[in-house]
Order: C-alpha cells, then structure tokens, then sequence
C-alpha cells in the first residue's frame, strides 16, 4: 500500500505576486496572513495599481487549533490588511464563513483575476475545490502552505470525510474503521484518500504516531 | 501520418457562399460513416495536382453529429501555391479527392463556464461546427463575427437562424470594429475566448486578453499559415543521407517527402508541432513561420518546422 511518493499529493511554493493580473483576491488563514503581506509589500514596490484592486479575505482563528497562542499576531495581520489601502479586508470567524463569502466573491469576479491562497494545507485544499468549479487554472491560482499539516481524510469505504487528522492512521468519523492516511489526494474532494488498515488482518494495527503537526 | 492512412472521398456538394468561398460537402467512397470529429477539428485534403500533389489542412464546419458528410469552406487565396486554386477550379461534383483523418487542435475547452468565440473572414469555419457542440449544453457563449461587408459574411443565414441574439455582427464596410478591450474586460471568471481569423486580429485579441489580466490558458487560437514562397536553398537529410533541393514554391516539408522521406505531420500550417525537425547543421539564417516555437526558440535555431519554414543558407543539414 503505497502511502508516500504519490503524484497526486500538491506541492505548494512560495507566494508571488502576479502583476499580470488585473484584480487579486488573497484569501489567508490564521498563520496565512503573513504570506499575503509579503505579496502585498511586493505589488508596492512593483508601483503598479494592484493594491487598490486587491480584495482580502481573512479567518484569523484558521485551523483551530492554533488560534488560542497566534492571538496577538493575527490581530496584528489584520491591522496591517487594513494599513495596505487595499480595495477591501474582510475578516471572518472560521473557515466555513470566509470559503461561503469567496464562492459569492467569484460569482462577481471577472476575467483577469488571479488568486492567492496561504494557510494550512486543508483550507487550500477547500478554496482549491471551490476555485476549480469557477474554472480557475493552475496559470491563476498561487498557493503557500503554512500552519498545520493536518489533512482532511476521506473514507473510501463510507464517504465520511474526518477532519483535523494529524496521525498516520485515524478511526473514521463515519464508519469508525481505522484508515491508513495516504498521500493519494483528491483536488474534487479536497481530501487525502484513507483506506482500511486492517483489512487483511482484522485487529492488527501499526503504531499510531503523530505525523501530520 | 501517412499516405496509407488516408480516406477516399467524392465530392457530393459544392456552393459558392461569398465571392470568395465555396463550400464542399464530400462523402466517403467506401460509404457509411467518416470517422467522429469534434468541433475545431480540420482535416488535410489531398489534391492530386498537375505538376504536384497539394495537402492544405481545412477545418470541418458540419455538425460533428452529422457524419455522412464533412463539409469544409474554402477561401481562394490570392496569392495561392495551388491549394485553394485548384480546389475553386479543378474540383466539381464527383471529383474524388483523399482526406486525412480529423485532428483538433482548437477544441473548446470542456469545462469553461462561459465560451467567446472570435471571427474573422474564413476564420468562422471551425466555429461553425463548435457551435454545433454548444448547443444545448447550457453553457453560456456568444459569437463575434467580422467580415468585409454583407456579401462576404458567409454562413450568416445559418448562423442567424441558429444562433439568434447570440451573433454580434461586424462590417468593415460599415466601419464597424469589435470592441476587444470591453468585450474582454467584462467576462466573468471561468470565460475562455477563441479567435480564428487573420494575423492581425489574433494578435490583437492575444495582446488584449493579456492586458486585461487573462490568463494564457483561456485564451485559444488557430491559424494556418500557408507556407511562403522563398528562394531555393539546399538541405541534406543526415540519417537518409540524401541531398534534396528545395524550390522557392515547394515547402520543405513538399520538397522532402518528394524524395521519398517521411515526416510526421498533422496541420501542414506550422501550428500542431508535430513536424518538428532538429537542425544539425546551418550555414545561414533559418526563417521560421511556424506559430508553435516560442521566439526564444526560434531564435535558437536549432529546430525548424518544415511545413511551413524555410532557410537562407547554403548548406543546411537536418536530423531527418
């Protein structure tokens, strides 16, 4: 059962700035935001009117569990959205809240648009499937990978997906089976396939270790 | 492709549909079916000319659902090597001529959220039978068209009957121009844009998507190029080793195939790519035509597509 060396896995690189865009729309969790700032101070010094077409959606609590000691640093993310003069900052409580205003934003947006995603990689993951429903292609999405390597799991047995999965094998929230968490990715579901671990050998597990902090 | 791989076919149908176009229709000898296409796709017609076999790529504008005929359009060519000529001249009802099998190479995108096709002249030809595959698909699209004047717009019967409020008409006679800033400006996320037509216009909607933010991968076009008349040159085939002389109305690509080698090819107009030949040695300049090498590699010059490039040099020698 192959777990590493996947293909489908994504690779994510620094965020750049795009000034062959015409408008940009930065999409940042908790951690995320200091990606978004860097681009930010990178279209200033490019002196190309990018800032004012530039829109920020930001959820400051991110992946949960690193909301209560990033406090103070996602309040300062967020003053310095503000400061940036940019054509909109919207902050936002949870995932959920700011992936539900970027499908409307898209809804909106024109040709042209390019989009900057920074978080964790299971809320890239999220505005990824979302982005791809717009028909937005690789040549106009930006991804960087920061915060928490918890993975979205997807139960191939019962569909359930479990979230927050940090350890190389989960009990599904579905159906309870232990899953072994591959790197096969689903761009469409947004998640890491698990398969069950035990099939073979029902009872029989391997260590459970913390994999994905 | 090859010779061998061709389909006979007899010319069933024949309209002059502007001054400068005739519509064929042509049939399939052995009867049946032509092979499934989809729309965008052109196919090489083969015409067995006095002095020289000509092979023009054309793309199908019948409905891809339609299969016992294809029907292309064919503009003659003022300044033709012979294709477009002969196929005005030459051929008539019951002329039988051979076909290469379809191949696409501006196939809609299939998971765009909104389609904008761009015309101009001859170009609507493979938007014809694109169309035919948006129809109810309930994706949203619309069609720009630009021709000369009224009695040059081809097609344009059908295409208002079926395409109604969806046709945005463009006379030159009458001064009227496509907007491409506005047109492209405004479209929402998810838009791919496709152009055929001249030179011009498909780089003026390239330069203007660019700079309207578009992204290169929305932005489809198709054009091919005949292949230019030049002066004569000489090319050796290395791996043939055969020296093969090159007249200035033969295309390399002609010239070497009449030696008796091989090339792959798919378009024959400098735009699939599949021609492409490594070049060992060079005494000269290469003039390319093509419009599939980026300008850093063409400028390389290392690499040359025979259908539709040629050299100025008296020596050049090709991995062929």
């Amino acid at each position: 059962m192959l777990v590493t060396g996947i293909k489908s896995k994504p690779v994510y690189a620094p965020l750049q700035a795009d000034t062959g865009g015409r408008y940009h729309l930065m999409l940042g969790s908790g951690v995320g935001a200091a990606p978004l700032l860097r681009v930010i101070a990178e279209m200033r010094s490019a002196a190309v009117p990018s800032l004012q077409y530039t829109q920020v959606l930001y959820a400051p609590d991110g992946g949960a569990a690193e909301a209560a000691d990033d406090q103070s640093g996602a309040t300062a993310a967020v003053a310095g959205f503000r400061a940036a003069a940019l054509g909109g900052v919207r902050t936002f409580r949870g995932t959920p809240a700011l992936l539900g205003e970027f499908r409307s934003t898209l809804e909106r947006s024109l040709m042209g648009t390019r989009l900057y995603v920074a978080g964790p990689e299971s809320f890239i993951g999220l505005a990824m499937k979302i982005a791809l429903e717009f028909n937005l292609n690789k040549d106009e999405i930006r991804a960087e990978e920061c915060g928490t390597l918890a993975r979205r799991v997807y139960c191939i047995h019962c569909r359930a997906t479990t979230e927050q999965v940090r350890t190389n094998i989960v009990s599904c929230v579905g159906c309870a089976r232990w899953l072994l968490v591959r790197d096969h990715y689903s761009r469409r579901l947004a998640a890491y396939m698990g398969v069950m671990v035990d099939a073979e050998a029902p009872g029989e597990l391997p260590p459970l270790k913390q994999v994905f902090l | 492709m090859s010779d061998a791989q061709t389909i006979a076919v007899e010319v069933v149908g024949i309209e002059q549909v502007t001054p400068l176009i005739k519509h064929f229709k042509l049939a399939p000898l052995a009867g049946g079916d032509l092979p499934v296409f989809s729309g965008g796709s052109h196919i090489i017609v083969v015409m067995p000319g006095a002095d020289r076999v000509h092979k023009n790529p054309y793309s199908l504008l019948g409905s891809p659902q339609q299969l016992d005929t294809y029907e292309i359009g064919v503009r003659r060519m003022e300044e033709s090597r012979g294709g477009s000529h002969y196929m005005h001249d030459r051929v008539a009802i019951g002329s039988r001529l051979e076909i290469a099998h379809p191949v696409n190479l501006f196939g809609l995108d299939k998971i765009a959220r909104k389609h904008v096709l761009i015309a101009g002249g001859i170009g609507i030809t493979p938007m014809l039978a694109q169309l035919e595959d948006l129809h109810g698909g309930g994706v949203p699209y619309e069609l720009h068209y630009s021709v000369r004047s009224a009695e040059h717009a081809a097609f344009l019967q059908r295409l208002r009957r079926r395409e109604g409020a969806r046709l945005h008409m463009y006379y030159d006679s009458e001064g009227q121009t496509i907007g491409f800033e506005s047109l492209l400006a405004t479209q929402p996320l998810g838009t791919h844009v496709y152009v055929c037509g001249p030179t011009g216009m498909i780089d003026h909607v390239i330069a203007t998507a660019r700079s309207c933010g578009w992204p290169g991968s929305h932005v489809h076009w198709e054009q091919f190029s005949a292949p230019p008349v030049g002066d004569a040159f000489e090319v050796f085939l290395a791996r043939a080793r055969i020296s093969v002389h090159v007249p200035p109305d033969r295309s390399l690509l002609e010239s070497i195939e009449a030696a008796g080698v091989e090339v792959p090819y798919l378009c024959r107009g400098g735009v699939c790519g599949f021609c492409h030949t490594r070049v060992l040695e060079l005494d000269g300049d290469l003039l390319h035509n093509d419009h599939f090498l980026s300008a850093a590699e063409q400028a390389r010059g290392n690499s040359i597509m025979p259908c539709v490039s040629r050299a100025h040099c008296k020596r050049l020698v090709l991995d062929l």
